[in-house]
């Protein structure tokens, strides 16, 4: 192990009674890196979190953080990390600057550094305005800001975000990210989320976590390139075609599209023009572009649209977090509606 | 400031940011009043003592002021996972436990040292009703500060076994009501060893001698081990959830 390896989880597992929320738990995160932690609810995001704080022991395994044990030394784990636990908890009875002075004076930090850093955290988490309001009459918003406040406030070498973004308006999402970027450059950061816009946009690793395993691990490249598939869009007008021929209905595209060689499964996307519009998916290492131009040609349809890209991390992730274990493990299966709820979510984002 | 007193005194300034520490206040002056000057007859005694203000206070500590004190100290933190920010600082459990312990003794001491506003009206300024045999008024206060300190660790472990502030209230009332009246119980039993056992237990009892001026060790050294048996259990609660 190197020294620049400053949290390392190795065989973690937790057992809460019958109940198996992690099971044998293992990653790196080296020094500078912003690596996003994914998985459904309930995947065992928050318990690693847990661990790796020392919120709670494992029942098997080891972590260090900053090269500190989580069971050996746990006071000097916590004192290189900061962590905003899920939700944000903060005393609803204290205004926010009472509250940064709280953590920073149990953290032991004297007066005029306690000063200096809390500039810093005002301009970088906006709390300016917010600074003597009390906790209990701040929006959601405003919390996660003072608890990510709370977090960084003794200039800590290593983040535990979990869901720093939840709840937040997409504007605030978008400050909040921008801003775990730029401190990301000379930090440690692990953020947890089950939106996976925000992991495309902060993080350069990616952390799968499903059903208490480690479903993938690497560059987000890597994963979604780890299904072997290649997506592609394809849309045929439905009113227009060339010459004598006829335009096709959906049924007809379908077939010749699933007929092409290398295409490994077709859905209907919907559209608001009025055309046809497939998903396809093929192998990696191929390309059906060719093919599918010259089908056109040949029936003489009008394509209206055919892109190429790497299957989206979207994809990716309900390909490997969703399985029959859920049932097995007695745990309720993550319905569609939520996901659903959070491609939604995902597409304003980045409107 | 070490952490243990940092989490003390945001314990203690946060009974005064809500109106518990005010309703408490005022309503244990308006009652004790009321027991000791109008129920517990205090003119009609016709001595200089204030031997109904040591009577009357203990009640009023384990029927409403611990109680009403100790009953969020953990127990709201665990439901509103507070206690996970503040876990993950890097603070020992036994800072926590301790901390929010002297958070709420703060509290429960300032009221109990306030009630000698009544001895000092009443024999000194601006009434002075007579000569103060000052030795049972201090070892009254000796008995009534123990009897704190224990009643607060108590209430403590309790609050920190579950995370309902109302279950938190009921339980350390109930325990604490039982402890106290468990020694005329004893009275009513007729097997000998049993009433013996207790006696022993009964906190009235065991403050009875304080009130009359006598303090005996194994009065303060059974509050005192009472009092740090209950503080280990509560950091043991605490500590277990890393376990579960």
């Amino acid at each position: 192990m190197t020294s620049d390896v400053m949290i390392s989880a190795s065989g973690l597992t937790k057992q809460f009674g019958s109940n198996r929320a992690l099971d044998n738990v293992t990653f790196d995160v080296t020094r500078g890196e912003v690596v996003g932690f994914l998985g459904p609810n309930g995947a065992g995001k928050s318990t690693t979190m847990r661990v790796l704080t020392c919120f709670l022991a494992p029942t098997a395994g080891t972590a260090t953080v900053h090269g500190f044990d989580v069971f050996e030394d746990p006071l000097a784990v916590r004192r290189s990390l900061g962590y905003l636990p899920q939700r944000a908890p903060l005393y609803s009875d204290m205004n926010v600057q009472e509250y940064l002075l709280f953590a920073a004076q149990v953290r032991g930090m004297d007066e005029s550094t306690f000063k200096s850093r809390l500039s810093k955290v005002i301009e970088v988490c906006g709390l300016a305005q917010t600074l003597t309001k009390q906790i209990a009459h701040l929006s959601h918003g405003y919390r996660q800001r003072v608890g990510l406040g709370q977090a960084l406030i003794h200039d800590p070498p290593i983040l535990i975000l979990d869901e720093p973004t939840s709840d937040l308006d997409p504007n605030e999402k978008a400050e909040v990210l921008r801003y775990i970027k730029d401190i990301g450059e000379n930090r440690t950061i692990l953020l947890s989320t089950h939106n996976l816009a925000e992991v495309e946009d902060s993080c350069a690793r990616a952390i799968i976590i499903s059903k208490g395993r480690v479903v993938a691990d690497g560059a987000l490249d890597e994963i979604r390139s780890t299904t072997g598939r290649v997506r592609y869009v394809v849309a045929v007008d439905e009113k227009m075609a060339e010459g004598a021929h006829k335009p096709p209905s959906a049924r007809e595209l379908q077939a010749a599209l699933d007929a092409l060689k290398g295409v490994r499964g077709s859905k209907e996307l919907p559209t608001d023009e009025k055309a046809h519009r497939f998903e396809l998916s093929g192998a990696q290492d191929s390309d059906l572009r060719a093919e599918l131009y010259r089908l056109m040609v040949q029936k003489g349809w009008t394509l209206l649209e055919l892109r190429r890209d790497a299957q989206s991390l979207d994809a990716v992730f309900r390909e490997l977090t969703r399985g029959d274990e859920e049932l097995d493990r007695g745990r309720p299966v993550i319905d569609d509606d939520e996901d659903d709820d959070d491609s939604a979510e995902n597409s304003d984002d980045k409107e | 400031m070490s952490p243990m007193m940092t989490i003390a005194k945001r314990e203690f300034r946060s009974y005064f940011d809500s109106p518990l520490a005010y309703v408490v206040i005022c309503l244990t002056f308006l009652l004790l009043g009321l027991a000791v000057f109008w129920v517990g007859g205090f003119w009609k005694v016709d001595r200089a003592s204030v031997h109904l203000l040591f009577q009357y206070m203990p009640v009023a500590l384990a029927m409403l002021i611990v109680p009403v004190v100790t009953m969020r100290s953990m127990a709201e933190e665990k439901r509103s996972g507070t206690l996970e920010m503040l876990i993950t600082l890097p603070v020992k459990d036994s800072d926590v436990i301790l901390g929010k312990y002297f958070g709420a003794l703060g509290l429960v001491l300032i009221l109990v040292l306030a009630t000698a506003l009544y001895p000092m009206a009443m024999f000194w300024a601006p009434w002075n009703l007579g000569p103060l045999d000052m030795g049972p008024v201090w070892s009254g206060y000796v008995g009534l500060v123990l009897f704190s300190g224990t009643a607060v660790a108590i209430g403590l472990l309790v609050s920190s076994l579950t995370d309902s502030q109302a279950v938190a209230f009921f339980i350390t009332f109930f325990v604490l009501v039982v402890l106290w009246f468990i020694g005329t119980a004893a009275e009513h039993v007729d097997k000998e060893w049993l009433a013996n056992a207790l006696m022993y237990v009964s906190f009235q009892s065991r403050l009875d001698g304080f009130s009359r001026g006598l303090i005996d060790t194994r009065d303060v050294i059974f509050f005192l081990s009472a009092m740090v048996l209950a503080l280990v259990m509560a950091f043991r609660a605490l500590e277990r959830r890393r376990w579960v």
